[in-house]
């Protein structure tokens, strides 16, 4: 399966997930980077009923079209990135394990306005062992925080590289991707040298 | 399961999968969703052979081009679009260039980290 990746004359796609809570800044991230338009695909999920108001000998499902937006960024040695926004709404958490499945790893966007709206992500990336970083979106240059502050609010341990961004523009998210791939690279080499 | 005689739902939720003959892909491998997509000489022979949506994919694949924006382009579920293409690649009509999976099962560290070098280095001279 990965023996394309060595293959020269074929691309690779590789992928970063842009998390965090509803209307933090997602897409802008993705549309400030991304060489297309950030497009939205449809997934259709089907999961038995957990609803209360179902009588359980119809044996009901339910199915729920999560929306996903992406964008892509051709780079150098054909290699190509996409940028999947996390679903923000809470119940489409469970959406998180396949948009994170082989991702180099996350960016957690933060508005510190509602922190609280971040804390599932910053959770989720921890447990499943994908290298993140915190990325505080600083909406028209507002810094009411610290990043120290924002870390202790937070609990982001403390290897987790933490910056301000502004979202809408393309040098900041240029600037916070590569912080995040230095920072998967160091993760890595440290498990590579550990074993 | 008892699911198979639940009465048809309406609408958009379930028509996508009428394109796939109502197959929703649960017995096909997992097609990754930045996996990309390309066309080969022969899906350009067969292409008549196919019906509209998977016509369109042979197209869209000219360049490679990853599932996930496969379905977007094309406004079908990505379940349904991972059935077409699953489709065509039994039929020798696309290839399917698989995201590397990471460190933790087939490249081994110094490829993995090889290609974060790579990635870091693309990022950064964009």
């Amino acid at each position: 399966m990965g023996s394309e990746a060595s293959n020269p004359g074929r691309p690779t796609p590789v992928k970063i997930v842009i998390a965090g809570g509803f209307g933090v800044g997602k897409t802008t991230f993705v549309g400030a980077i991304s060489e297309i338009e950030p497009l939205t695909s449809e997934a259709i999920i089907t999961q038995a009923s957990a609803g209360v108001d179902h009588l359980p000998e119809l044996n009901t499902k339910t199915t729920t079209t999560v929306a996903m937006d992406f964008g892509r960024i051709s780079l150098k040695n054909h290699l190509i990135l996409y940028l999947f926004g996390t679903p923000g709404q809470d119940r489409f958490h469970f959406m998180w394990h396949e948009l994170s499945k082989g991702a180099i790893g996350a960016v957690v966007l933060v508005d510190t306005r509602r922190l609280e709206a971040c804390f599932a992500a910053v959770d989720f990336f921890e447990r499943i062992g994908t290298p993140f970083l915190v990325a505080v979106n600083t909406f028209d240059g507002e810094r009411p925080y610290s990043l120290d502050q924002v870390r202790e609010a937070l609990a982001v341990p403390a290897g987790v590289p933490m910056a301000y961004c502004d979202a809408r523009r393309r040098v900041d998210a240029q600037a916070i991707l590569a912080k995040l791939v230095e920072h998967a690279l160091a993760t890595a080499l440290e498990s590579v040298h550990a074993t | 399961m008892i699911a198979v005689e639940e009465p048809e739902l309406e609408g958009k939720l379930i028509r996508p999968y009428t394109i796939t003959g109502g197959r929703t892909g649960d017995d096909l491998p997992l097609i990754a969703l930045e996996a990309l997509i390309s066309a080969t000489p022969t899906a350009f022979r067969l292409r008549h052979q196919f019906r509209w949506e998977a016509a369109r994919i042979i197209d869209l694949t000219r360049k490679e081009t990853a599932l996930v924006e496969l379905a977007a382009r094309l406004d079908v579920p990505v379940g349904a679009v991972r059935v077409l293409v699953a489709d065509l690649a039994s039929r020798g009509a696309v290839t399917i260039i698989d995201p590397p999976t990471g460190i933790a099962t087939t490249l081994d560290g110094y490829m993995y980290t090889n290609l974060l070098r790579k990635v870091l280095d693309g990022i950064r001279s964009l």
